[in-house]
């Protein structure tokens, strides 16, 4: 049951670790709690679907085409809203009102849209998983394991070793300097929503081929999401993918001993207390940029 | 007319809501998506003592007043270190913890199951139980929440609220102590709630989590947001507006399926709209602005 454990860990923790790096990508740069990057995540699922279902592509296409579509989202919650208001100076406060507005409303237009039964990709017969190590694996859940790690590792490189990555961690640390170093900020904020969007497509794009979709499926990776890129550290990949696995390690391993219906609040009680015990140690000064 | 006068009691149930929102939001600059939290443990608070112990009305509100006032103050310790967005994720975290709670407690709280039941209450004798009178019940309390909001946010407090929200150093510097402040408006905020909570439960005898989700939590903030925070009447015409809202939608011929998404839709979109167009709400001032951090 032991290596069951780690196996189910992982699989959230691939999840986790895909929203948290597009939500700390923007964080980084715009400074503001993304909440519609939930939504992106159901889109990502939803648009699979549309693709497989209703038009008619075969699911791989589907599955990589509902990606750079999720990007196309992203870009256009930035030009629309968010542009607007950075312009005018908003507060990481305002951007984050308007992100959850915009939650709200994309949440219910794909309830309004496609009901809020489950919908599912998946072909009629469920596969029991294969055996690794003692645990079952899907072949799903394999995909999503494998297919988020790479895109971890695409991202890891790109942020490291490009002229274009280098552009984007300039803008992280110093947007005035960078402004005036001749990078282009207006746009790098562009590419980091359209490439943060995608992750957060892929990874609803891989939850929805595991355990289907509906459109409030958004919520809980937003959330965990949210938890992961606090305690993970928003900039650094390798930090997120540790602060995913212990998250997901400690959700699972409260499962096991107390109950799964309390995954989420031990998830957050693992977040108050990292916070609060943070905030202490950094002696009452404003630790928001992380 | 049962449906106007319920219409207005609910209008009633929002205005304390937002009324006590806005004294943490609106004045002290903690933006707080718990609301639900504090609002449905008042009603727990009162729908179990009553279900339970079948005690009467002033113990059952007195319990309701406890337990919210004292999650208002574990929610408030965070908050005097924790500032802006991150008290929003530190506050987001306790609804969810607080509703898993409601919902998953299945021995104590009856789980999604909910609370039928509650007895009606009786308040010196007096016992209301056409809409009419429950009308005039919330009509009381939102007078008297309306009325200490008003002794507080136009007393000297009111003045070191709004500096708090300006600037905490400065209030530092002028020999106040802002820590103590934040946790005293908290657990006002907070019994506010969990007294419109208490009547909530009352009116409604039957009460279960979902109406204390974090979707209630946005509505509660979308309702100071749209009528204008740092403003006493802004929460009253945003309650006014934002529950009528739906009413009218539903004249209009909406098939009820779709009207709840669609209700959704026209929040989500206003709150969108307001912070792009108005952020001072229909009546507010600009409060999650002025600090002009870039």
């Amino acid at each position: 049951m032991f290596s069951q454990l780690i196996i189910n860990a992982l699989i959230a923790a691939s999840i986790y670790a895909l929203v948290a790096a597009g939500l700390g990508l923007i964080y980084s740069t715009s400074r503001f709690f993304h909440f519609a990057h939930g939504i992106v995540f159901t889109c990502g699922a939803y648009t699979m679907f549309v693709l497989n279902r209703w038009i008619g592509l075969p699911l791989i296409v589907a599955a990589v085409l509902a990606v750079p579509l999720g990007g196309l989202i992203g870009i256009g919650m930035e030009i629309v809203v968010f542009r607007p208001l950075i312009r005018r100076s908003a507060t990481p406060l305002v951007l984050l009102l308007a992100s959850l507005g915009i939650y709200v409303v994309l949440q219910n237009v794909v309830s309004l849209v496609f009901g809020d039964a489950s919908q599912s990709v998946r072909a009629a017969s469920v596969h029991e998983g294969a055996a690794v190590l003692g645990a079952r694996l899907t072949p799903a859940q394999l995909v999503g394991i494998l297919a988020s790690l790479s895109l971890l590792l695409v991202l890891m490189f790109l942020l490291a070793r490009t002229r274009w990555g280098r552009a984007i961690r300039a803008v992280m640390s110093e947007p005035d300097l960078a402004s005036v170093s001749g990078v282009n900020v207006g746009g790098v904020v562009l590419w980091v929503a359209a490439i943060g969007s995608s992750l957060a497509a892929a990874a609803g794009m891989l939850q929805a081929l595991d355990v289907d979709m509906t459109p409030t499926m958004g919520m809980n990776p937003l959330m965990m999401g949210v938890i992961t890129a606090i305690i993970g550290g928003f900039r650094k990949v390798p930090g997120l993918i540790l602060g995913a696995m212990v998250l997901g390690l400690s959700q699972q391993c409260g499962a096991w001993f107390i109950g799964s219906q309390w995954q989420d609040s031990l998830a957050f009680f693992v977040l108050l207390a990292f916070l609060v015990v943070r905030s202490y140690r950094a002696g009452g000064r404003r630790v928001a940029t992380a | 007319m049962d449906y106007v006068l319920h219409i207005l009691i609910l209008v009633g149930i929002y205005v304390v809501l937002a009324l006590s929102l806005n004294l943490l939001a609106g004045y002290t600059g903690l933006l707080s998506i718990a609301h639900a939290a504090f609002f449905g443990i008042g009603a727990y608070a009162v729908a179990l003592m009553a279900l339970t112990l079948g005690t009467s009305v002033w113990i059952n509100v007195a319990c309701a007043v406890i337990a919210s006032g004292a999650l208002g103050l574990v929610v408030s310790i965070p908050s005097l270190r924790i500032r802006d967005d991150y008290f929003v994720i530190v506050t987001f975290a306790f609804q969810v913890i607080v509703f898993n709670v409601l919902n998953n407690w299945v021995s104590f709280t009856g789980g999604p199951n909910g609370l039928p039941g509650i007895p009606q209450p009786v308040l010196f004798g007096w016992r209301p139980s056409t809409h009419f009178e429950f009308l005039c019940l919330v009509g009381c309390l939102a007078a008297a929440v309306f009325w200490v909001c008003r002794r507080l946010v136009t007393s000297p407090i009111g003045r070191v609220l709004r500096a708090i929200r300006e600037d905490e150093v400065f209030v530092q510097a002028c020999g106040k102590n802002p820590a103590a402040y934040k946790v005293v408006v908290c657990v006002i905020s907070a019994i506010m709630a969990g007294v419109a909570g208490a009547v909530y439960a009352y009116y409604v005898s039957f009460i279960d989590p979902t109406s204390f989700t974090v979707a209630e939590s946005i509505f509660i903030i979308s309702i100071v947001i749209i009528g204008g925070a740092g403003n006493l009447w802004g929460p009253v015409l945003g309650a006014l507006v934002l529950v009528t809202l739906p009413e009218v939608l539903r004249f209009l011929g909406l098939p009820s399926s779709i009207a709840a998404n669609v209700r959704q839709v026209v929040y989500g979109a206003l709150l969108v709209l307001c912070m792009m167009l108005r952020p001072q709400g229909l009546i507010g001032e600009n409060v999650f602005q002025k600090n002009g951090r870039t």
